[in-house]
């Protein structure tokens, strides 16, 4: 009798899922970022009634999205229940590709890396191969370490990432290496692996990563800039990373020092070969045994180089670190960060030399309001804060307001009718080409 | 001169650090004669804090630290052996945390779940220096002051290669791997699997995993039932690969098996040529002297790399004797060289 008034009730009227997508999106979210976590405190934050609250609590716990936790902080009476977002209802993957490694990981929901692993590759390799390789890998540390099945992809390519046109469609990635040239990797990977992949350039990535985890944690402005075989720098400025119109904000790499562009004279590659040429002339004690123990010469040897006090590589080094400071000087004056983080290769090698340059330049040419309590530092994460980084982008993305509403009512991104739709598309048009699963875990 | 001695047969690190890092190479690892004089003026005590102190592998370890420490003048005040508990380590990095100890050597042995209990340490005033992996979201710097590690990528490469000679072509390889979220079994059995990807794609690859040691042989037998023809296993390291060497030959399986880890049943078994056809060896005892000057020059305040790394070195049934004098430091155990001696006289009668 009770049910069929129960039916009765619901006649003709929709489910809350269906109706109440801004008001789960919300109640979720605050939860989940933990500024409200008991009904009376997501009855003030959101401003819904408590019905509301209570109907929408329930609806998320059955999809499994939020779980009831330990009681609050009584306020007179009884003590609340708190509610918790389960970050174990999915997991993100993480990857992050540079030209000569790539880096993959698994995170929880709320961004927390639980396992990653690190491997050296070739970017010209071509993309079939950097896709079966990172598909192969995600097969397996997924079946290894039993994580629960996967939410999306972040993804840190080398060079500028552009923005796509609409929620969930793919962009051309690394399209300056020959054969990279009109693959369309993203949709690949994304039909490979079953999951939406939202794509950012390398070093925003990394300047998300430091921000979250890394000498930036708890800071709102800071600057991080890659050293590596090219040069660029990310921007978070108020807590929001700073992408630009197309997405290729931060290109420093590409300002003239004099007739030269930065990139091409203080890049790992420059490093090298002006190392190489003082072995070969006699300007360099060190890296002339090292280049005939090796056969050739690379920033790292410099960087060990200079540590042992070998003159010629502290004195590259510093000049080095000196170019790149007048580059960022500019920027600095700009944007008045607290904090300037070096990472890459060049950064990791190059000691102490190379940011007593960067220092030196960038704090002669900034005001001194702008100078007065600015750090300038060097990462300590390493190509771990992609990672981070690559995961924070896909919670900002699927727990966006205007994506999260459209998922929210089934439970799973996977399920939001636009991500299916383009899933539906890729199938059609990819189908023929797609690169078929190997059959067999082995990375 | 390329700075290598007679009969190094270590091989280039393969393998990234923890957070991506190149690796440098543990010989470059070297304090100056200013470096000592300092060192041995402040007698640094040093606390290690090990998985367990009674494997091979251990031993070593702990000779290598305490041996290079005592060069120094600094103290090993403290070994504490965890026995593979989680909640050990991390009772003993609580404590050491509050006890005078300048330095802790630990190696960690459940990776997230021991991260807090490492960082507060570090956090602490004590320098931390970590033996095999960091636990994820640890940083160099600010958490721990370097990671001293063997290349566990290239452990793996190297058992692939060895075992793929005993692969005939479209043949089966088994690979018995371990179940449990651990880092160094994780790249080795990676790196197999990619150095077959590449150099053996003709090959199929099964593999069953086990929790428990005991379960090792069971799971290599399962493997052999299971797959007709199956011509070669690799296991993630010595004492499992020794149990499956047990479970298979009571079952009257013969199956070349690679591994990691000169342990003594190991290179006793390959002595006899038995089906242990090729060993990647770690250098225990040379990994903990690293790790005690890595300790020494964080302590002194000097800039350490974030990744020290050692090489492996393969190890075959023809070198075995040469090999664990290199490795362990010590001469062959009088078994291993009477089974040597066996072995060529009987290869001369038949000659």
């Amino acid at each position: 009798m009770a049910e069929k008034k129960t039916a009765l009730r619901s006649v003709g009227r929709p489910r809350s899922v269906d109706t109440a997508q801004a008001s789960l999106a919300l109640l979720l979210n605050l939860v989940r970022t933990g500024t409200a976590t008991t009904r009376q405190e997501l009855e003030r934050g959101s401003e819904l009634g408590r019905a509301v609250v209570a109907d929408r609590l329930a609806t998320m716990i059955d999809l499994g999205l939020l779980k009831e936790g330990e009681l609050g902080q009584a306020t007179g009476g009884r003590a609340p229940r708190q509610m918790r977002f389960r970050e174990d209802a999915g997991s993100l993957l993480v990857s992050a590709i540079d030209q000569s490694s790539i880096a993959l990981g698994i995170a929880d929901l709320n961004g927390q890396m639980l396992v990653e692993h690190h491997e050296a590759a070739r970017l010209d390799a071509g993309p079939e191969a950097i896709l079966e390789r990172l598909a192969t890998i995600f097969d397996w540390l997924l079946k290894e370490t039993e994580k629960p099945a996967p939410w999306g992809m972040g993804l840190a390519l080398a060079g500028p990432i552009e923005k796509p046109s609409a929620e969930f469609e793919a962009v051309h990635v690394l399209q300056s290496v020959q054969s990279w040239q009109g693959f369309p990797f993203l949709e690949r990977l994304s039909m490979r692996i079953g999951v939406p992949i939202f794509a950012r350039s390398g070093v925003q990535t990394m300047t998300m990563g430091e921000a979250k985890a890394g000498g930036g944690r708890g800071l709102s402005d800071i600057i991080y800039v890659k050293l590596g075989r090219s040069i660029s720098a990310g921007l978070m400025s108020e807590g929001r990373l700073h992408r630009g119109a197309q997405g290729a904000a931060g290109m420093i790499g590409h300002s003239r020092v004099g007739d030269d562009l930065l990139g091409a004279i203080a890049g790992a590659d420059a490093l090298a070969r002006e190392g190489t040429a003082a072995a070969e002339d006699g300007r360099s004690p060190y890296l002339a045994q090292a280049l005939a123990r090796q056969g050739e010469i690379s920033v790292v040897d410099i960087g060990h180089a200079a540590q042992l006090g070998d003159l010629f590589c502290v004195e590259l080094l510093g000049r080095c670190g000196r170019m790149v400071g007048e580059a960022l000087a500019p920027l600095t004056n700009l944007v008045n960060p607290t904090l300037i983080i070096i990472g890459g290769i060049v950064a990791e090698s190059g000691g102490d030399s190379l940011l007593a340059g960067i220092r030196e330049a960038v704090y002669r040419q900034s005001h001194p309001m702008v100078s007065r309590d600015l750090q300038i530092m060097r990462s300590q994460m390493g190509a771990s804060a992609g990672l981070v980084g690559a995961a924070q982008v896909v919670v900002e993305e699927l727990f966006s307001p205007s994506i999260l509403q459209g998922w929210i009512g089934h439970g799973s991104p996977l399920l939001h009718p636009d991500f299916q739709r383009v899933m539906e598309r890729y199938t059609t048009t990819l189908a023929p080409k797609a690169a078929t699963p190997s059959g067999r875990t082995a990375p | 001169m390329n700075g290598k001695t007679p009969g190094d047969t270590a091989k280039p690190i393969a393998g990234l650090g923890p957070h991506g890092e190149r690796a440098v190479p543990a010989d470059q690892i070297q304090l100056t004669e200013g470096d000592a004089v300092e060192a041995k003026a402040r007698r640094f005590a040093v606390a290690v804090v090990l998985h367990t102190t009674t494997s091979d592998w251990s031993k070593q370890e702990l000779a290598g630290i305490a041996a290079t420490l005592g060069l120094y003048s600094a103290a090993v005040v403290e070994v504490v052996d965890c026995n593979f508990d989680v909640e050990l380590q991390i009772a003993a990095l609580t404590r050491l945390a509050r006890e005078p100890v300048d330095a802790v050597i630990s190696i960690p042995i459940g990776n997230t779940r021991v991260a807090a209990a490492h960082r507060a340490l570090a956090h602490s005033g004590r320098k931390l220096v970590l033996l095999d992996n960091a636990p994820t979201g640890m940083l160099p710097g600010a958490d721990y002051a370097s990671v001293v590690s063997t290349d566990n990528f290239g452990l793996g490469q190297s058992c692939a290669a060895m075992l793929s000679d005993h692969i005939p072509p479209n043949g089966a390889a088994g690979i018995l791997g371990y179940g449990i979220d651990f880092f160094a079994t994780h790249e080795r059995e990676i790196a197999f699997r990619k150095w077959m990807g590449i150099h053996r794609p003709d090959v199929t690859l099964v593999r069953e995993r086990f929790a428990e040691l005991e379960d090792a042989g069971p799971a290599a037998l399962a493997m052999a039932e299971k797959t007709r023809g199956l011509s070669g296993i690799f296991a993630v390291w010595d004492v499992p690969a020794m149990r499956a060497v047990r479970a298979l030959a009571q079952q009257g399986f013969d199956i070349p098996v690679t591994t990691v880890d000169l342990g003594n049943d190991v290179a006793l078994d390959m002595a006899r040529h038995g089906m242990i056809k090729g060993v990647g060896a770690q250098m225990p005892y040379d990994q903990g002297s690293a790790a005690a000057r890595v300790t020494v020059a964080a302590l002194l305040g000097l800039s350490v790399p974030p990744w020290v790394a050692l090489a492996g070195r393969e190890v075959t049934p023809l070198d075995v004797v040469e090999a664990y004098q290199v490795i362990w430091h010590l001469p062959a155990p009088r078994a291993i060289i009477d089974a040597m001696r066996i072995l060529v006289a009987t290869q001369g009668h038949s000659k």
